[in-house]
């Protein structure tokens, strides 16, 4: 998959920075179905593999979680680039997730998130975490934007 | 043609919608009940809600109407003008 959005782009546009960004690249932008895809490559570099967990090293739930939330806001600058522009706060309102398999050291973390309502002061999408085609996590997850 | 609409029964599936977002029991919630200040709706949950009207119905709320709407007496209003067209 070729990279649309490298890492400088998507520095611009979400406020997490590292070590709280958990997402490498943008490889699929498709506006008109309001859909993307964010790739978050799973090394042991990963700071958090120092306790999650000691020898057994599995990304945390909610980890995902928030890289499934940064790729919806990568989602809303594609459809929102005048409100992103000018870097508003974004904020978690609600989380359904399932986690259905172990996301581990090597693994390429394929998030997809296809809106379902965005608006300008926030957002309904549906996201999937995938490895290898498999689905790890799904969620709906609802957010706001606020200008500050 | 104008699509048939069964407003009563609208009402009704508009109202369990609502309270299952806003949890609240069906039997507690009044149509002229205030979201903010009586049921603790708040914008988070005001998306939720409009997005399953949306997809219920087959409808799109227009984003400038939403703060309009602060009790389900408004949504049956709304609602029902969108049915309309």
């Amino acid at each position: 998959m070729e990279t649309i959005w490298d890492i400088n782009k998507i520095q611009e546009i979400l406020p997490q920075k590292y070590p709280f960004l958990f997402i490498d690249s943008v490889v699929r932008i498709d506006a008109k179905n309001k859909s993307v895809a964010c790739v978050k490559n799973v090394t042991i570099n990963d700071y958090f593999f120092a306790g999650h967990f000691p020898g057994n090293p599995v990304m945390p739930g909610a980890l995902i979680i928030e890289a499934m939330a940064q790729a919806s806001i990568i989602l809303f600058a594609v459809l929102k680039p005048d409100i992103a522009g000018k870097r508003p706060d974004y904020y978690l309102g609600k989380v359904e997730a399932k986690f259905r398999q172990p996301v581990r050291v090597g693994d390429r973390l394929i998030l997809e998130v296809q809106g379902e309502k965005v608006m300008d002061k926030g957002g309904i999408v549906k996201a999937l975490a995938k490895v290898n085609d498999e689905i790890a996590a799904e969620a709906q997850i609802v957010f706001g934007v606020k200008p500050k | 043609m104008a699509k048939k609409i069964d407003i009563e029964e609208m009402k009704k599936d508009v109202k369990a919608l609502v309270a299952g977002i806003a949890e609240v029991p069906v039997e507690d919630l009044k149509d002229d009940a205030a979201f903010t200040e009586d049921l603790g709706i708040d914008s988070m949950m005001a998306l939720e809600i409009v997005a399953s009207i949306e997809k219920k119905y087959k409808v799109v709320i227009p984003e400038d109407k939403i703060p309009t709407v602060r009790s389900l007496q408004n949504v049956y209003e709304l609602l029902g003008e969108l049915l309309k067209k």
